[in-house]
């Protein structure tokens, strides 16, 4: 139990880190630890596959590409914030962030939680995989035809701008 | 205060400060960051509600979120580099005007 609760705020430390860093590479990082305090939880939370999966492709995949796209963008340049062009945005978005976050503790404060009782069904590999061919079968061909759009669409978006243009990485500098 | 609780509310507290760095920062790579917290932190409390009522579905819902994410992931970060590429700058406000 003290584990759960030292995880929770590792997270919650890691989230802020995220939010309240200068640089984009140390909020990478802090969300690198964020999400690796989140698989902790799910292992504690009985659901093996889903932390193992969340492990490898966020911390690993995703991860990675974020890295990659923050040093391709912003290596040896200091990153000021530019001036706001809406005045007062920060507070106001500030103020109705807060204003969710409190929302969802009163949802949170009337919902009844029994305690954890004995152990259920364990998220294996097994168990999540016959749920997902079984009844969840429409929202695994659903993820399918997204992940193959998704390729689609980053084709569409980086194709070259005109013919005469080569495709190669790097050509157009 | 149970396991289930405490969870559900760290879940809470990451989408609010995910909901704070969406609104507040003007880094768009920042921003996206904040926004992958809040998909996590949907996740974790999936994942939570699962577990405390002995259903399997919790789990699915969250690893579709998690297939939804990576596909995201790709998605933003094609669109931040191409306008990176046509304006150089790195600030939300320039793709305001989502002309050229």
């Amino acid at each position: 139990m003290w584990g759960v609760y030292l995880v929770g705020i590792i997270a919650v430390l890691a989230a802020v880190g995220v939010v309240a860093a200068r640089q984009p590479v140390h909020s990478a990082i802090s969300l690198i630890l964020n999400i690796l305090a989140l698989a902790l939880l799910y292992l504690m939370l009985s659901a093996e596959f889903l932390a193992a999966a969340q492990v490898i492709v966020y911390a690993g995949a995703i991860m990675v590409l974020f890295l990659f796209v923050v040093t391709l963008l912003t290596a040896g340049k200091e990153e000021q914030e530019a001036p706001e062009i809406l005045s007062g945005q920060r507070w106001w978005a500030g103020g109705l962030s807060v204003a969710i976050g409190l929302v969802l503790v009163l949802i949170l404060a009337q919902t009844p939680s029994s305690g954890l009782g004995p152990a259920g069904p364990v998220g294996t590999l097994n168990a999540l995989g016959a749920a997902l061919w079984g009844r969840g079968f429409p929202y695994l061909l659903a993820v399918a035809m997204m992940l193959l759009t998704a390729a689609l669409g980053v084709l569409v978006l980086n194709r070259p701008e005109r013919p005469s243009r080569s495709s190669e990485p790097g050509s157009e500098r | 205060m149970t396991a289930t609780t405490w969870t559900v509310a760290v879940a809470v507290a990451i989408f609010a400060v995910g909901a704070i760095g969406v609104l507040t920062r003007r880094n768009p790579l920042i921003m996206f960051m904040a926004a992958e917290m809040m998909w996590n932190a949907a996740a974790l409390a999936f994942v939570a509600f699962a577990r405390q009522h002995h259903a399997l579905s919790g789990q699915v819902m969250a690893f579709l979120i998690i297939a939804t994410a990576a596909a995201e992931v790709g998605i933003g970060l094609a669109l931040i580099v191409s306008v990176y590429h046509r304006r150089h700058r790195l600030n939300i406000d320039e793709i305001s005007r989502l002309k050229g």
